[in-house]
């Protein structure tokens, strides 16, 4: 466990050291002050619009952050040949994957209480007080990029990472439209519609099961159990993949 | 005792999906001893450092076995072993000092008040005490090379891999190099290491290992190569009243002239063995190899 530590803190030194991970803070940091000048625009739903918009900004850059640094997480210690001199030193091949998802996790966790914090300061100077579910809908956003997290990481270890992007970009919309897709298999049963949905349903995440902002457009109550089995399938999926990632680099040639 | 015994090592890669595969080793074999600085040896191409790789598991060989004082390479043994890779990349945004407690701890070699002390003491063995608080990112290629060999010793192993640590630096990187492999060796420690550049190679390493094409083509003692390996002999006699002296390519051809010489009243003054070159003895193996 420790030498999983010092990768994961080193991994995350590593990367907020990193020039690319400002310019995504500060698009996003963007992002929610022009949520704030939209909500200005609206005669009544100011709160409304500055929250929707404050809350898709640190979901976007949580998703990208995961999908854009996972890619690369492990190709980039290949590519850069720095895996060499850690994979000598007396720790697994698995620990090594267990060190750079945590570091990761652990840098996506910091970036969204970051820009949670600043949103929440912009409600506050909006004088609205921050609801529970606020906390509830980020812990989803959470959950969803440990998902992506585990996907890119995943699919890293037999892909490039322009591949690795592509696929996950595919992923991650096909999570979030497969109740469209049950949908539509539903309602033409006699096609291929309804097999590639099945695929989909058994076969990838539901990333809507993660996606909780409906708490607030339709103002529903939290339902604890559900929240948490929804959590847990979040998590169930990104230990899988990161499994199966450590599984298939345990035997993988680093030159 | 050997350190390191390599055994009928075999690797092929295959380019691309349906590329053609390339046999990189073919059957190697060689023992690293312990206490000796042993130069691999080879052209560009040979397959030295995919064999760095092989050994150390960070490629998968397809046949063959690696013994690391005397088991497989384990934790246990891994803790063991310090290694350089050839044109090392670091992580560019930690600090020197960062970077060093980041492998120490790696091989949970050391407690931080002890730590603190070793690095200090490394940093200034490869004389980077001046950049030690800099991210690497700042580094020349020269220093990154002295910092890597830091790293490679941080947890005081008791044998050295270092791949082509001298490639690419200008003579006052290669000399400060050599020098430190020679203080590693003065500290008990064994050094394996790989290189192309064959007038290091003499005046560093004691034992020798000669790849071409994957295979081993010699291993040994370096002087008693240089020496033995049909070097000429020159004679220099008396006879006559004239000093004379010839160069006779053998030690057969050198018993007739002498016999000759002395049944004639000659003298004979001095039988000396020319030293031949590493370069010349690499040239001749290399061209053995490749009719056989």
């Amino acid at each position: 466990m420790r030498v999983i530590w010092i990768l994961a803190k080193t991994t995350f030194k590593e990367v907020i050291r990193d020039r690319i991970l400002y310019a995504l803070l500060l698009f996003a940091l963007m992002l929610i002050g022009l949520s704030l000048a939209l909500g200005q625009l609206s005669f009544a739903e100011q709160e409304r619009i500055t929250f929707n918009f404050g809350l898709s900004a640190i979901h976007l850059a949580s998703v990208v952050l995961s999908i854009f640094i996972g890619s690369t997480l492990v190709f980039k210690e290949i590519d850069k040949r720095t895996i060499l001199t850690i994979l000598v030193r007396p720790l697994t091949r698995t620990q090594f994957v267990l060190g750079k998802a945590l570091g990761l996790t652990l840098l996506i966790l910091t970036m969204i209480l970051g820009l949670s914090s600043v949103l929440a300061l912009v409600l506050w100077g909006l004088g609205v007080k921050i609801p529970l579910v606020y906390v509830v809908i980020l812990l989803g956003l959470f959950g969803e990029s440990l998902v992506l997290l585990g996907l890119t990481l995943l699919l890293a270890m037999v892909l490039r990472p322009i591949l690795v992007v592509c696929v996950t970009g595919g992923l991650f919309l096909i999570g979030h439209w497969q109740g469209s897709l049950n949908y539509f298999a539903e309602k033409d049963p006699a096609g291929a519609l309804p097999y590639i949905a099945a695929i989909t349903r058994y076969g990838l995440p539901n990333l809507e099961r993660l996606n909780w902002k409906d708490l607030v457009l339709y103002q529903q109550d939290i339902v604890w159990f559900d929240k948490i089995s929804d959590l847990g399938y979040g998590v169930a999926w990104a230990l899988f993949c990161v499994s199966v990632a450590a599984l298939l680099f345990k035997r993988k040639d680093v030159s | 005792m050997p350190l390191l015994t390599v055994e009928r090592l075999k690797k092929s890669y295959r380019r691309g999906l349906f590329g053609q595969t390339t046999t990189v080793l073919n059957d190697l074999n060689f023992t690293v001893q312990s206490g000796s600085i042993t130069g691999f040896l080879g052209a560009n191409g040979a397959g030295k450092t995919t064999t760095m790789r092989c050994i150390l598991d960070l490629d998968f060989a397809d046949e063959g076995e690696v013994r690391f004082f005397g088991s497989k390479l384990d934790l246990a043994a891994k803790a063991k072993i310090g290694f350089l890779p050839e044109h090392p990349y670091f992580y560019r945004h930690l600090s020197g000092v960062e970077f060093l407690e980041f492998y120490a701890n790696l091989s949970r070699a050391w407690k931080p008040g002890v730590l603190r002390d070793r690095i200090q003491y490394l940093l200034k063995r490869v004389d980077l005490e001046f950049a030690q608080h800099r991210q690497l990112a700042s580094y020349s290629k020269g220093m990154l090379q002295k910092i890597g060999v830091a790293q490679a010793l941080i947890h005081e192993p008791e044998l050295v891999i270092l791949d082509e640590p001298m490639s690419g630096l200008d003579p006052d990187g290669r000399f400060a190099i050599s020098e430190i492999i020679r203080d590693i060796s003065k500290g008990g420690q064994t050094v394996f290491f790989s290189t192309h550049l064959l007038h290091d190679t003499e005046k560093i390493c004691n034992e020798l290992v000669m790849i071409r094409a994957g295979k081993q083509v010699f291993q040994g003692r370096i002087d008693l190569l240089l020496r033995a390996d049909n070097a000429p002999f020159e004679l220099l006699w008396h006879g006559g009243g004239q000093a004379k002296t010839e160069v006779l390519p053998s030690e057969a051809e050198l018993q007739v002239r002498l016999s000759k010489i002395l049944s004639e009243g000659g003298a004979i003054v001095e039988i000396r063995r020319a030293k031949v070159s590493l370069e010349e003895v690499f040239v001749r193996l290399a061209m053995r190899e490749s009719e056989t």
